[in-house]
């Protein structure tokens, strides 16, 4: 009984897992080099989806239900059209046990959402390039309340050397894992 | 023994609670607080583990009626189009904003008088600067000085600005060839070391709490320090009313615990920090024969006028990676190009843009901003093309006030205590649909400059009500607002307000840097008048 009470996969019947397993391979099937969602979504996977999300099992064994038949098209075009947050829920399930999988994660080039360290050194490309000072050189945005026109503002700088010279030497913070890019053609 | 009463109760633990709580209890006086959500772990938040996605999609939800966590308070929403987002626990809706942290600008505070809509404010950008520069240390933001769209600073932000990311610096370049305005996004997020706190670490995962500390939330920012000069905060306290005398004073705060037993909390002062739909909330289940429409309700403007910046998102693909998983979500870069009016445009008032990243791959499966759902062999393609390729323009609109959108207690749907829950009535402008149809195109535009080969665009995403503004206007005169200009009561001259439901007009900014200015201002006057302070006997 308890292993019921915790595995949320000992639940689900054989029947629902074959029909699980179908609409994955419809969802997502083999391609290139992509395998497809029913190879990859394996117990393991279902587990770990259904812990984090125990709310999900309900919806998704009325999405497996036998009486929505054999045929993997009519059961997802009947979900769409009747239950659409219970297909949902069907999609979720495949969606996130197929992504959460490292092979399929090293596939795509998703590392997971990472940890970088900040440099605080160095401007960064926008000020090297001047984008900043193409802004400030355009003049003042902002609408006085006074006159309800664009203000004008007599003396402001119109450059980055000029408005962050006293500032040279402060530090903008960069990212070392994720710097921005060099100019087009640049590393 | 009656039970000693605290200078101050305040009803709510988030932005402004925290800003009021920390300033009070810094002036010495003797500052109660009470909270239905609970201290947070930020070890338990989701964002540095494999099932972040699925969380975020339940119990990191934005949505309470999503969560239905038992802190939490069902929100009847059957006659709106925008849910309206929030979250309940110490450090309110910081735990999950974003961390933008934009002003308001200038003219946002004269909007009758230069634009003939809506009403002007009762005070205006320049006398609220020196709370923006506190509270911009207060919180700790990133930004890089010299935004031309606001008038020159004399204090700059105490952190150099945060990485505006691949995605941001084409987009930076399309506005440069477009003479578009653009600037890297000021954020209440760390870029260094700063006040204790670590630095982000890019993770993007800012809605679901912040793994570091980096960003900005009141249960690190404010109520620890509050907390240890005196204050004290009491977690799982569902207020279900606030009391008043025979002279229509209030005189503190009926509330209930986890296990329903009823507790009341005596305070000299009361103080509302509860956001624009559980404010109203409270005043209306509030009422007296004192304060037979609801308390601080003689206008008959409590509730009304909700306002909650109609949103649309415009995608950008884009060829080569971005890797526009990651970066401060929080926005990268804004633009202000269109945010004044021009009236040749068909509408009055404008938008504000900001860039986020664009999320992991269970996101761009099932996207949950503009996107479609493709399934099939060609799936595979489709990941491939949009995972860490993408640029996401958020689109905030202007919402002006309008009396019929606004806030009733629900006469069949509780919260687990028992408290009838609020029921929002809210539908969206002509004004401001004209306006998002006119910055969707121009969004369009941008994106296309920056080489973008395919645009997706959500024209009004309906779980987008995070700024939640307007039900309790300030103004200067009691017929027509419910605060004064200090967000005091015109009614109850010991009851304050200090959430966004002060505002007069939306902005059409992330309003949270403008809600912790305004409420450190009118701590500053309750310090200020303390001694004529009216009080209950």
């Amino acid at each position: 009984m308890s292993a019921v009470a915790s595995d949320p996969l000992a639940t689900l019947l054989a029947d629902e897992l074959a029909t699980l397993r179908a609409v994955a391979d419809r969802l997502i099937p083999a391609a290139g080099d992509m395998p497809s969602a029913a190879a990859v979504v394996s117990d393991a996977r279902l587990r770990f989806v259904l812990s984090a999300r125990p709310d999900l099992l309900g919806p998704l064994h009325r999405a497996l239900r036998a009486e929505l038949g054999t045929d993997v098209a009519r059961r997802l075009e009947a979900l769409g059209r009747d239950e659409p947050s219970t297909l949902g829920v069907l999609q979720l399930v495949i969606v996130a046990g197929y992504y959460t999988d490292q092979q399929v994660r090293d596939l795509i080039g998703y590392p997971g959402q990472m940890a970088l360290d900040l440099r605080t050194f160095g401007f960064p490309a926008y000020l090297e390039e001047g984008l900043i000072d193409a802004v400030l050189a355009r003049g003042a945005v902002w609408r006085d309340p006074s006159t309800g026109k664009r203000a004008v503002v007599e003396g402001t700088p119109r450059t980055y050397a000029e408005r962050f010279a006293a500032m040279a030497d402060a530090p903008v913070a960069e990212s070392a894992g994720a710097p921005d890019p060099a100019p087009e053609g640049g590393t | 023994m009656a039970q000693e009463p605290a200078d101050v109760l305040i009803i709510g633990a988030g932005a402004s609670g925290g800003v009021v709580g920390l300033r009070l209890a810094e002036a010495g006086f003797k500052v109660v607080c009470l909270e239905q959500g609970e201290w947070l772990d930020r070890a338990d938040y989701p964002g540095n583990k494999l099932d972040w996605e699925l969380k975020a999609r339940k119990d990191w939800a934005t949505s309470p009626n999503i969560r239905g966590l038992a802190q939490d308070y069902p929100i009847v929403e059957d006659d709106t189009p925008v849910s309206p987002l929030m979250y309940n626990a110490v450090g309110g809706s910081t735990i999950i904003f974003a961390g933008a942290w934009p002003r308001a600008l200038p003219s946002d505070f004269r909007v009758r008088s230069i634009d003939g809509v809506a009403d002007d404010w009762p005070i205006d950008y320049f006398e609220l600067l020196p709370y923006f520069y506190r509270t911009d240390r207060q919180f700790g933001v990133s930004g890089l000085p010299g935004d031309p769209a606001y008038p020159p600073d004399t204090e700059d932000a105490p952190m150099p600005p945060l990485p505006i990311g691949a995605a941001g610096l084409k987009i930076a370049r399309a506005h440069t060839k477009l003479g578009w305005h653009w600037w890297p996004e000021f954020n209440s997020i760390n870029s260094t070391p700063y006040d204790g706190r670590r630095p982000c670490v890019q993770r993007s995962t800012c809605q679901s709490g912040c793994n570091e500390g980096a960003k900005a939330s009141s249960d690190l920012t404010h109520w620890p320090k509050a907390i240890a000069l005196g204050a004290r905060l009491v977690t799982g306290a569902r207020v279900r009313r606030i009391e008043t005398d025979a002279k229509g004073l209030a005189t503190g705060a009926t509330w209930i615990d986890h296990d329903g037993e009823e507790h009341v909390e005596p305070a000299r002062v009361v103080v509302v920090a509860a956001n624009a739909i559980g404010t109203p909330r409270l005043l209306l289940l509030s009422s007296s024969p004192a304060h037979p429409d609801g308390l601080a309700n003689s206008s008959g403007l409590v509730g009304k006028r909700l306002m909650m910046h109609p949103f649309a998102n415009v995608a950008g693909l884009f060829e080569e990676p971005l890797m526009s998983w990651q970066g401060q979500f929080g926005d990268l870069i804004e633009s202000l190009e269109f945010y004044e009016t021009d009236e040749r445009r068909g509408f009055v008032r404008g938008a504000r843009w900001g860039l986020a990243p664009t999320g992991g791959p269970i996101n761009t499966a099932l996207p949950s901003r503009a996107g479609e759902q493709i399934w099939g062999a060609e799936h595979h393609e489709h990941v491939r093309t949009h995972l860490g390729h993408g640029a996401n323009w958020g689109l905030f609109a202007e919402d002006l006030p309008d009396e019929a959108n606004h806030i009733t207690i629900s006469s069949s749907v509780t919260d687990s205590s028992g408290i009838p829950a609020p029921e929002v009535h809210y539908s969206m402008a002509d004004n401001a649909r004209r306006m998002l149809d006119f910055h969707i195109e121009r969004a369009k535009e941008s994106m296309e400059a920056a080489g973008a080969f395919k645009i997706e665009v959500d024209r009004l995403m309906r779980y987008s009500g995070w700024h939640l503004l307007g039900t309790a206007r300030m103004g200067d005169d009691p017929k027509t607002s419910v605060l004064d200009r200090w967000n005091r009561s015109h009614d109850v001259p010991n009851l304050y307000v200090v959430d966004g439901s002060c505002f007069v007009t939306s902005s059409g900014v992330n309003p949270t840097s403008t809600i912790a200015a305004i409420a450190l201002r009118a701590a500053d006057h309750m310090v200020e008048t303390r001694f004529e302070q009216q009080v209950p006997a």
